[in-house]
């Protein structure tokens, strides 16, 4: 059978650094293809390529055996090939039936028109979306469903997702599988792009998985397991070490009440929610999202604007605390880290350095008014050294690291400040596994050493790991407390969910 | 961090001007001389004076299209208190806390009240400039008087055979470059420029960073007006209705500060002060029309951020934010 899509020996060089090294990839028609790897494996510099965003250095993309050039993104889809990024690529500002016939042949529309056969088009793929809605109105769930069908709108054959249920809550992620499966019914191809190996074992036909640009494995699901994926994505066996069995794990003791909230309320994220955080514990936070538990994180630390607080009390040490912005929270010691670093995490022209020593700067460690390069380069090194990272020297970009390091810089920054108590959001979103591992061993030591931390994931295994306590946060409120010792994941998915 | 064999903005600027006062050199008899490369330099002093004080708003991630217009009011001002015989240096405190307060008043204005720069700063000078001319004094141009003599040294002076303006050019710059690198304040400038919301969440104080960078530019574009009453004995407060401020935005960003902030520095400022300088007073020895420049300006510019995107390309890969 020839395949639909192939790259023949593909390379890619990004400044005579290949991103991807003589890869040859294969999808077949009818096929859930799953591509896996660390990030920085060449996964979607591969999928570009087949997309038509960027251009192979060398070797060639075949459509049904065909040797074909796909010089843009364009030329791709009009062979029949759409890539949905994980970043949506939808005009906010338009309908969601508007976004569907954007880029139509027919290039003037009436809007009654597109909105009835958009609502036509919508249901003949079971999509409970309304036409009519503002894309900025909608969930990233939607988003993704309208990206989706626009696509399908295109005659895509072959659709290539870049980490598609990153952003959704688990209950998006089954409507994603059951629409999957639907597209694959009507034959189209899919390549998705993923962090998640269990969702790859569950709906993918086939695995490939790479690593440092090369291809390392592909065959058929049913020869794959957990612990083989992460083997051939790592190298080396990490399955353990991340997640091991968390019932062997003793939970540290409570120390003092550092954070005390009670009934606290804002807007309609965060309603009338009361909880605590002590030293020396590691507190996990879990909530899908939308539960609040981001917004809730964000008051205590005086992230969101003041105008939103509806009422309700925070104490440090006992005592009642109110921040309107960030700057007395973190002077205090309650430092948040972000759950996005891209927007609100690092200083993407500051060196390694700069970032970690403008931490120490604003959290008051450092009180001369003047810079010292010296203490600067001594704070960097220190810190390079002690979470690992891997550059050159301090004096590198941060925004020419992986993800991994680039949290790990974000984290930098945030320790040097000395905080009583840190809030983690997200802490290995978008982080590769060797850094996972790295940043929870983290995170254990900070607890050992007698800080009081807040660890909120909407990863289940990532919570069970890491907490002594887990509360669980659903429609804004803290529903639930578990002894992070003493439960499992179906008890807490249970929790969050009803 | 340009790689090896890359041109930066600040190099392909700096490479133009070299070659266009090469040019002039040859073309005009008139361009090499002594008189002509000093009288150069002078003007391009206070052009580049304010060009470190708007840089350093830009890179705070702001714009100040008041600096002119507020640079000409207060210092006319100060003039004319002189005149009406006030001490030299009464006048000049009093000019300088009016400077001082405006500029305070743009910072709270785009800080605390969330005003965009552009808007905030682009009344300001309307308003600036209005209020002057109406309550401060009468004459579009106010002449410095005889009590003022003692200014006139900082814009006509020479020191070691080098004009003043030039050495206070250098001052500034050198402050400048100091209070980016080594102050806490010019760390918390550029973090806010580069990046508010990473700022915000770290802890620096990002209102009154914001508040500071507009008094800052205020404070040296009140020098700068200081210099210009100093070289030509008066103070033409036309020029806050000119296009002169669009000059000075156009050395900043021709010299490589990007208007998306934290970008750049002082040496940016620097070079793009000698390319419109030394464009600025070519033209004019050939007696180019103005309105004429203006069109050589902007094709300048626009030659100039042409190139830079070509030679330094966006990276694809970043471009995409997403994982290679």
């Amino acid at each position: 059978m020839t395949p639909i899509l192939e790259l023949r020996n593909g390379t890619k060089e990004y400044r005579g650094v290949p991103a991807v090294q003589d890869v040859t990839f294969t999808l077949h028609r009818g096929e859930v293809h799953a591509l896996l790897g660390e990030n920085g494996a060449g996964k979607s510099t591969l999928t570009k390529m087949l997309a038509g965003v960027v251009q192979p250095t060398s070797g060639e993309v075949l459509i049904d055996g065909r040797p074909v050039d796909l010089p843009t993104p364009s030329e791709a889809l009009k062979r029949g090939i759409a890539m949905v990024y994980q970043e949506t690529s939808l005009v906010p500002s338009l309908t969601v039936a508007q976004n569907i016939y954007l880029t139509d042949k027919k290039r003037f529309h009436r809007l009654r028109g597109i909105y009835i056969a958009g609502q036509q088009f919508l249901q003949s793929l079971n999509f409970h979306v309304d036409p009519t809605a503002m894309v900025s109105a909608l969930g990233a769930g939607q988003k993704q469903m309208v990206e989706i069908a626009r696509a399908v709108h295109h005659n895509a054959q072959v659709i290539i997702f870049d980490e598609p249920t990153a952003t959704l809550t688990p209950e998006e992620k089954h409507q994603f599988f059951s629409l999957v499966a639907r597209l694959k019914s009507r034959g189209v191809s899919i390549v998705f792009i993923s962090h998640a190996l269990e969702e790859a074992l569950q709906i993918s036909d086939r695995i490939t998985v790479m690593r440092d640009g090369r291809h390392i494995v592909t065959d058929v699901t049913s020869a794959f397991d957990r612990e083989k994926i992460v083997r051939a994505m790592v190298g080396r066996s990490l399955s353990d070490e991340l997640y091991g069995r968390h019932g062997d794990r003793r939970t540290r003791p409570a120390g003092d009440k550092v954070l005390s909230v009670q009934n606290l309320s804002m807007g309609n994220a965060v309603r009338n929610t009361s909880f605590s955080a002590f030293a020396g514990q590691i507190t996990g936070v879990f909530g899908l999202i939308g539960s609040g538990r981001t917004e809730a994180a964000k008051v205590v630390a005086g992230v969101l604007k003041r105008d939103l607080f509806h009422g309700g009390q925070v104490r440090l040490d006992g005592r009642p605390v109110r921040y309107r912005v960030p700057r007395p929270a973190v002077r205090d010691g309650i430092i948040y880290v972000t759950e996005d670093r891209k927007i609100e995490g690092f200083f993407e022209t500051m060196s390694i350095a700069e970032n970690i020593y403008l931490g120490a700067m604003a959290g008051g460690r450092s009180r001369s008014a003047t810079v010292s390069m010296g203490e600067m380069r001594a704070l960097a090194r220190e810190w390079i050294e002690a979470l690992n990272v891997k550059a050159i020297n301090g004096d590198a970009r941060v925004i020419e690291l992986s993800g991994g390091n680039q949290q790990k810089i974000v984290v930098a920054k945030a320790l040097v400040q000395k905080p009583r108590l840190i809030i983690f959001d997200e802490p290995t979103r978008g982080v590769d596994v060797g850094a996972i591992a790295e940043i929870h061993q983290l995170i254990g030591r900070l607890a050992d050493d007698g800080i009081a931390v807040v660890v909120i994931s909407s990863y289940l295994p990532e919570i069970l790991q890491l907490s002594d306590r887990i509360l669980v946060c659903r429609q804004g409120r803290i529903v639930e407390e578990f002894d992070g010792g003493r439960t499992d994941e179906e008890t807490i998915m249970y929790a969050a969910v009803h | 961090m340009q790689g090896l064999g890359r041109l930066s903005q600040e190099q392909i600027v700096f490479g133009l001007a070299v070659l266009l006062c090469a040019g002039f050199a040859v073309a005009l008899p008139g361009f090499l001389t002594t008189n002509n490369v000093l009288n150069l330099v002078r003007s391009v002093s206070i052009l580049g004076i304010l060009g470190v004080a708007m840089g350093l708003v830009v890179i705070g991630r702001g714009i100040d299209l008041s600096l002119v217009a507020l640079m000409a009011i207060s210092v006319a001002w100060t003039l004319s208190l002189i005149q009406g015989g006030m001490p030299l240096v009464q006048a000049i405190g009093i000019g300088l806390v009016f400077s001082l307060f405006v500029g305070a008043v743009n910072g709270w204005i785009v800080a605390y009240v969330e005003i965009p720069a552009i808007f905030a700063t682009l009344a300001m000078g309307t308003l600036v400039y209005g209020f002057g001319r109406y309550y401060l004094f009468d004459l579009d141009v106010v002449y410095m008087p005889p009590a003022g003599a003692p200014l006139l040294w900082l814009g006509q002076g020479t020191l070691l055979g080098v004009p003043v303006p030039i050495y206070l050019f250098a001052l500034v710059c050198l402050g400048g470059y100091l209070f980016l690198r080594y102050a806490r304040g010019g760390r918390y400038l550029r973090s806010v420029g580069d990046n508010i919301l990473a700022a915000r969440i770290t802890g620096v104080p990002v209102r009154p960073t914001i508040v500071m960078q507009y008094v800052l530019s205020s404070l040296i574009g009140y020098m700068a007006g200081i210099v210009t009453a100093a070289s030509v004995a008066s103070m033409n407060t036309r020029v806050a209705i000119s296009t002169y401020v669009y000059d000075v935005i156009l050395v900043v960003v021709l010299g490589g500060i990007g208007l998306s902030g934290g970008k750049g520095g002082i040496r940016n400022v620097i070079v793009g002060t000698l390319l419109i300088g030394v464009l600025l007073n070519g033209m004019t020895i050939m007696d180019i029309q103005y309105t004429v420049q203006n069109v050589i300006k902007g094709v300048i510019l626009l030659t100039a951020i042409v190139i830079d995107t070509i030679v330094n390309p966006r990276d694809e890969q970043t471009a995409q934010q997403g994982d290679i």
